[in-house]
């Protein structure tokens, strides 16, 4: 059931109404039919997946807390790790996998099966999520939970399941099993989050859809001025689709009086692609940070490794060497959970050396700023690094968007050594599927997305500025998102819209 | 030297433009990115030989200056 | 503003949308079920969803009409000004673009139950047996709630709820809308047919040209038939002949004429039973294999017949012997010979137009002078000449009529024709032209400018001109059977040297001018064209030359509307005629003879490349 559809806002009208009818101890169970009726309509045979992994992670849980000796609780760990992210790593690597031996053995007449397996909708969200859980209860952070349906709704909950945010249970468990009175303030909050959310999603993302699907559908045939346009687009669009996604998430569960975690904030005003990253997917950085980077970086090889490595380069460089690493191996992890694919082990590796090189070359690089007096605190200053951190975000969007690696390294040679500016004035853009209309359009939606996010990085509240308006303001306001959508929204019937481009990762 | 200004030493060497008596929210606030705290966390291992393992990596182990200290007496004295 | 009111003020705000947009989609009805008071055109809303438009659309005019002609978009080519000459009826082409036999049935069983039907036919084919009620989309191509019996309510509200970008392109192809129709508007609203005004003007001579504007042809799409359904086509074909036999309505089936490439992807056991299913219900026309098969120029595309087949088909049913239709084209299928038609599929056809096409080089000439020639003079010695050669190298000069008689009657020509052409009536074409002509027999056509006709100078301005002949001597002319004369325009070759406004010199449309405001000047002119020819000569105009060669589709659609059944363009080149496909005839390639071109050049152009 994709967001953009009649029956999604029906399906969420219900819940909600059921939801705050019913008694409130009972919510929760609302919740719960509602989360497993909404993950069923994708296909009854994706359940499976999600079933096991909540048994897996809850039977962790509980035999840990049941648990003192130290041996025997990290083996339940490792086994309940294994299987998680063994069904994972099957599910999604396998047939890569395969295929790479089969290529391999060519000849030999051995030749491994290759499946047919569809991914389940959301399945690395969810299991992130519950392995999460379970190296907590492990780390003792806080007990097991003792009732598996409570946990089963932790895992499942509707809204997130599709692309996220990766909750964290102390923090999501006790708010899904608390008893929620309907909020006026609470259902205006929400209702805004998903109008937000719905104009960002189907009138900018799925629009510049159009245009980036038809320069990659056949980028052999485009100069490098258009393959660079269709990665801009193609920036636009992953951020539109897939942070709008996360407002219409969060709205529908803020009316519910369930607060999420923010998984975007504004990251195309970051002044680094690591504070890129701790700006773009959150969530995802953060189980990434405490659930592989810390433990990594704490391990006791990279200790050793750090030791050795500050007796060779005496200062800064050599503390830093081991933690670059671990960066470096983290990014090649989210580089290959994104796809089976060397274009993402080529993002990842491209994200993980651009991090640990600035990381190294920090302190001389703010040493020569202050020789030729620039401050590095100025405004100036930091302009000039939200584009050249833009910059080197777009250059690696030409690895996630592009079909191959090949693909990517092509089109990136078309930008440089093939750039034709003339193609962008010669009629070739309309021929690429959008009116001058449509251009309008997200060219007008991105300004107004860069002022919101102008004014909140600035520290202004924008949604509270705007309700101390005139009311005539604030109904013209409603009327004109609401009509944007109605008459510009690209919906399923006429246009496809394009599925969530981030809910099988 | 007290173990307080041992700390602040370190910190002040990781960080020297950040007023650690001041602030108190280090890592919700983003003020200690996770570099600065693997590099603060082997310096604490090495300088009070003590154990900090990714379990401790908490926010509010780390948020302010007593936090830390807490941290540091507590891992001791299980030490 | 508070929360609760923000709310309730949200609230209205969806209400109000709600309402507009079906407030929005009420108005401009974009698939014409509501009426389509605001704009009324159901050229568009036809092509929008056919099934639901034309059902609207007839259950407030049926009254027009007593006969159905059903099917899928092929139907579209079967002709019902004919049907009505043939059947003395009034039909209505209830075709749908992309219909099943089930999208016909339950149209069939509406318009019987509610409308006055004589007569039904029925225009369908082998492929209806692969496909039976498709899942459809809901706006676009479902069949109308009346038609299909399901819930009215549910229809309407389906439509008032619609994404209101419909609505939103329809108000934007208004705008774009000119006289000849576009993607947006394909239908021709009183018959129910396709608008071809545009598609049937282009000039179809050479196979080769064609197979390169239509490259389809050169990578034949792979189709692959297995007749899934044979049952309930059967079954949908019984119910329509026991309807028609229950209401005494007279029912003609039609097997529509198929390109090879398309049948040859049929299931041949399968296919033996449908025909054997098909005539245990009922006799019908077949015209699936015949012998234009493998002609791709009698195809639109790899599935649709063009018209002129069409009206072959049609001429074959009920006998017109005006019509050209080739040897073996269409049977009458009944139980006791279907088996020997279905064996039809499995005869190699070859493709052979010698039967019915013929190279027919045109000449260009102007005016002509006694002794001096140029570049659009030639002496009267030069054009001797090349009329000797013509004459000498076994070409035989024939007429207009006999090129129309050749493509719309299938009257063979002499075996090396040539057509002789003259533009703009000078005197000298009589004069020193036509002496010449009579001396060799050769026939030919000039085309006279009506403004100048019998004149020494310039219209108004009273410049002086090369001399026109008048109708006095064009009549003489005609009188002799050489001589064609046929019309140059009134008005549409004006000198801009010699005109006091902008001078319109061809054809073509003058800056700043309105679609609307160029097809009245082309209709006026041409109808005092026609009307000062005919007078004076008693002879009918059939052909129009070109000014300046200049032409367009507008044009072409215009002047095919008022009767022209030839028009000539300057673009050099040999012509290929085809016989049935009247097309040919269009912007006929023509190569000016001048005065440096030696006799024995000119034998050699007319040759051909």
């Amino acid at each position: 059931m994709p967001v953009a559809t009649f029956s999604f806002l029906l399906f969420i009208s219900a819940t909600l109404l059921v939801y705050f009818t019913v008694p409130r101890r009972s919510q929760w169970i609302v919740l719960l039919v509602a989360s497993y009726v909404f993950y069923a309509s994708a296909g009854v045979k994706q359940l499976l997946f999600l079933v096991l992994t909540t048994i897996i992670s809850f039977s962790a849980g509980f035999l840990l807390a049941g648990v003192k000796n130290k041996n025997k609780k990290k083996f339940i760990l490792a086994s309940a790790l294994v299987l998680d992210f063994g069904l994972l790593v099957f599910l999604k690597y396998y047939n890569f996998a395969a295929s790479g031996i089969n290529a391999l053995l060519a000849g030999t007449g051995f030749a491994l099966p290759v499946f047919k397996l569809l991914l389940p909708l959301g399945i690395s969200f969810y299991i992130f999520q519950s392995a999460g859980y379970v190296i907590d209860v492990y780390r003792g952070k806080y007990p097991p939970e003792r009732n598996i349906a409570r946990f089963a709704l932790f895992v499942s909950f509707f809204p997130q399941i599709i692309q996220g945010p990766i909750s964290r249970y102390d923090r999501l468990a006790p708010q899904l099993s608390a008893s929620h009175e309907p909020d006026f303030d609470r259902l205006k909050y929400g209702i805004q989050l998903m109008l937000w959310g719905y104009l960002k999603k189907i009138i900018i993302a799925d629009r510049a859809a159009v245009l980036v699907n038809t320069v990659f559908a056949d980028y052999m045939n485009y100069p490098g001025s258009i393959a660079a346009l269709a990665v801009l687009f193609y920036c636009i669009q992953i951020y539109c689709d897939f942070s709008g996604g996360i407002d219409i998430i969060r709205g529908i569960a803020q009316m519910m009086g369930i607060d999420m975690v923010e998984n975007f904030r504004r990251p195309y005003f970051a002044t680094s692609l690591a504070d890129f990253w701790r700006r773009w997917h959150i969530s995802l950085g953060g189980w990434m940070r405490d659930y592989l980077f810390f433990p990594l970086s704490l391990s006791r090889p990279f200790y050793r490794l750090g030791k050795r490595t500050r007796r060779l380069f005496p200062g800064k460089l050599g503390k830093i060497i081991p933690t670059s690493l671990a960066s470096f191996i983290v990014f090649f992890v989210i580089g290959i959970w994104h796809g089976a694919s060397f274009k993402y082990m080529a993002f990842g590796l491209y994200n993980g050396n651009i991090i640990s090189f600035s990381i190294i070359a920090a302190p001389y690089f703010t040493a020569f700023l202050e020789k030729i007096r620039i401050d590095p605190q100025g405004l100036p200053w930091r302009i000039v690094q939200i584009i050249s951190t833009n910059f080197i975000v777009f250059i690696g969007r030409y690895f996630t968007r592009g079909p191959s690696l090949m693909a990517a390294l092509r089109m990136l040679k078309r930008t440089v050594f093939s750039f034709n500016m003339q193609a962008l004035r010669d009629g070739t853009f309309r021929t690429l599927g959008l009116s001058g209309f449509d251009l309008f359009l997200i060219v007008a939606g991105c300004f107004i997305i860069f002022l919101v996010g102008f004014y909140q990085e600035a520290g202004v509240e924008v949604r509270k500025a705007l309700e101390r308006k005139n009311w005539l303001v604030q109904w013209a306001l409603v009327m004109a998102a609401l009509a944007v959508l109605v008459f510009f929204g690209i919906y399923r019937e006429g246009y496809i819209a394009s599925e969530f481009i981030y809910q099988q990762y | 030297m007290p173990m307080e200004e041992k700390l602040l030493k370190i910190l002040k060497e990781l960080r020297p433009e950040v007023d650690f008596t001041r602030e108190t929210r280090l890592i919700d606030e983003d003020i200690l990115d996770s570099f600065d705290i693997i590099a603060l966390v082997g310096e604490l291992n090495d300088t009070f030989d003590i154990q900090i393992g990714p379990e401790h990596l908490l926010p509010e182990n780390f948020n302010t200056l007593s936090c830390i200290l807490d941290l540091v007496r507590k891992l001791q004295a299980e030490g | 503003m508070s929360s609760k009111k923000w709310l309730l003020m949200f609230a209205c705000s969806v209400l109000i949308i709600v309402f507009a947009i079906a407030g929005f989609n009420f108005i401009t009805d974009p698939f014409g079920v509501f009426g389509d008071r605001f704009f009324n055109w159901y050229s568009y809303n036809f092509t929008q969803n056919p099934r639901v438009a034309k059902i609207a659309y007839l259950d407030r005019h049926h009254e027009k009409y007593d006969s159905y002609l059903i099917g899928s978009s092929s139907t579209s080519s079967l002709s019902v000004e004919r049907l009505n000459k043939y059947m003395n009826a009034s039909f209505y082409n209830m075709f749908m673009y992309g219909a099943d036999i089930y999208d016909v049935e339950q149209t069939v069983k509406y318009i019987v139950k509610n409308f006055t039907v004589k007569n039904i036919v029925l225009n369908i084919g082998p492929i209806n047996a692969e496909k039976y009620n498709k899942e459809s989309h809901p706006l676009t191509d479902n069949l109308h709630a009346k038609t299909d019996g399901s819930s009215l309510a549910r229809f309407y509200v389906k439509y008032l709820f619609a994404n209101p970008n419909y609505g939103l392109a329809k108000i934007r192809s208004f705008y774009r809308d000119g006289y000849l129709p576009q993607v947006f508007d394909v239908f021709d609203v009183p018959t129910g047919a396709y608008d071809k005004s545009a598609r049937d003007i282009e000039r179809i001579q050479d196979l080769e040209d064609y197979k390169e504007n239509y490259p389809v042809f050169s990578n034949y799409p792979r189709f692959n038939y297995e007749f899934a359904h044979i049952d309930d086509f059967i079954g949908s074909v019984r119910e329509i002949k026991l309807l028609c036999d229950e209401n005494d309505i007279n029912l003609t089936v039609i097997f529509f004429p198929l390109y090879y490439g398309h049948y040859k992807a049929f299931n041949p056991e399968r296919l033996e039973e449908i025909y054997s299913k098909l005539a245990g219900i009922t006799d019908f026309w077949d015209f699936s294999v015949h012998p234009l098969c493998t002609d791709p120029r009698f195809f639109y595309d790899a599935t649709h017949f063009r018209n002129a087949l069409g009206d072959m088909a049609l001429a074959r049913i009920f006998g017109d012997e005006t019509v050209y239709v080739p040897e073996d084209f269409g049977h009458y299928v009944t139980p006791v010979n279907v088996l020997k038609q279905v064996e039809k599929y499995q005869a190699g056809h070859v493709f052979d137009d010698s039967g019915y096409t013929i190279k027919v080089p045109v000449l260009l000439y102007h005016h002509l002078d006694e002794t001096a020639g140029g570049s659009l003079v030639i002496s009267k010695e030069r054009f001797e000449a090349q009329i000797r050669a013509l004459a000498e190298a076994g070409y035989t000069g024939v007429s207009l009529q006999q090129l129309v008689d050749y493509v719309e009657k299938g009257r063979e020509l002499p075996e090396k024709p040539v057509l002789i052409t003259f533009d703009d009536g000078y005197a000298s074409n009589y004069e020193i032209a036509y002496p010449i002509l009579k001396k060799y027999n050769m026939k030919a056509a000039i085309f006279v400018i009506g403004s100048s006709v019998g004149k020494d100078r310039y219209k108004d301005t009273g410049y002086p001109i090369i001399p026109h002949f008048g109708y006095e001597e064009a009549r003489e002319m005609i009188a002799s059977g050489l001589i064609e004369i046929q019309s140059h325009t009134y008005d549409m070759h004006q000198s801009a040297d010699y005109e006091l406004n902008t001078a319109r010199t061809a054809m073509s449309r003058l800056e700043g001018e309105s679609e609307k405001a160029f097809m009245q000047a082309v209709r006026d002119d041409f109808t005092r064209s026609k009307k000062d020819i005919e007078e004076q000569t008693k002879s009918p105009v059939i052909a129009l030359s070109y000014p300046l060669g200049r032409y367009s589709d507008l044009t072409e659609a215009l002047l095919r509307e008022m009767g022209v059944k030839i028009t000539l363009s300057t673009e050099p080149g040999i012509n290929t005629l085809i016989k049935g496909l009247p097309q040919c005839l269009r912007a006929l390639k023509r190569i000016a003879a001048r005065e440096d071109t030696s006799p024995e050049t000119l034998i050699k152009m007319l040759g051909g490349p």
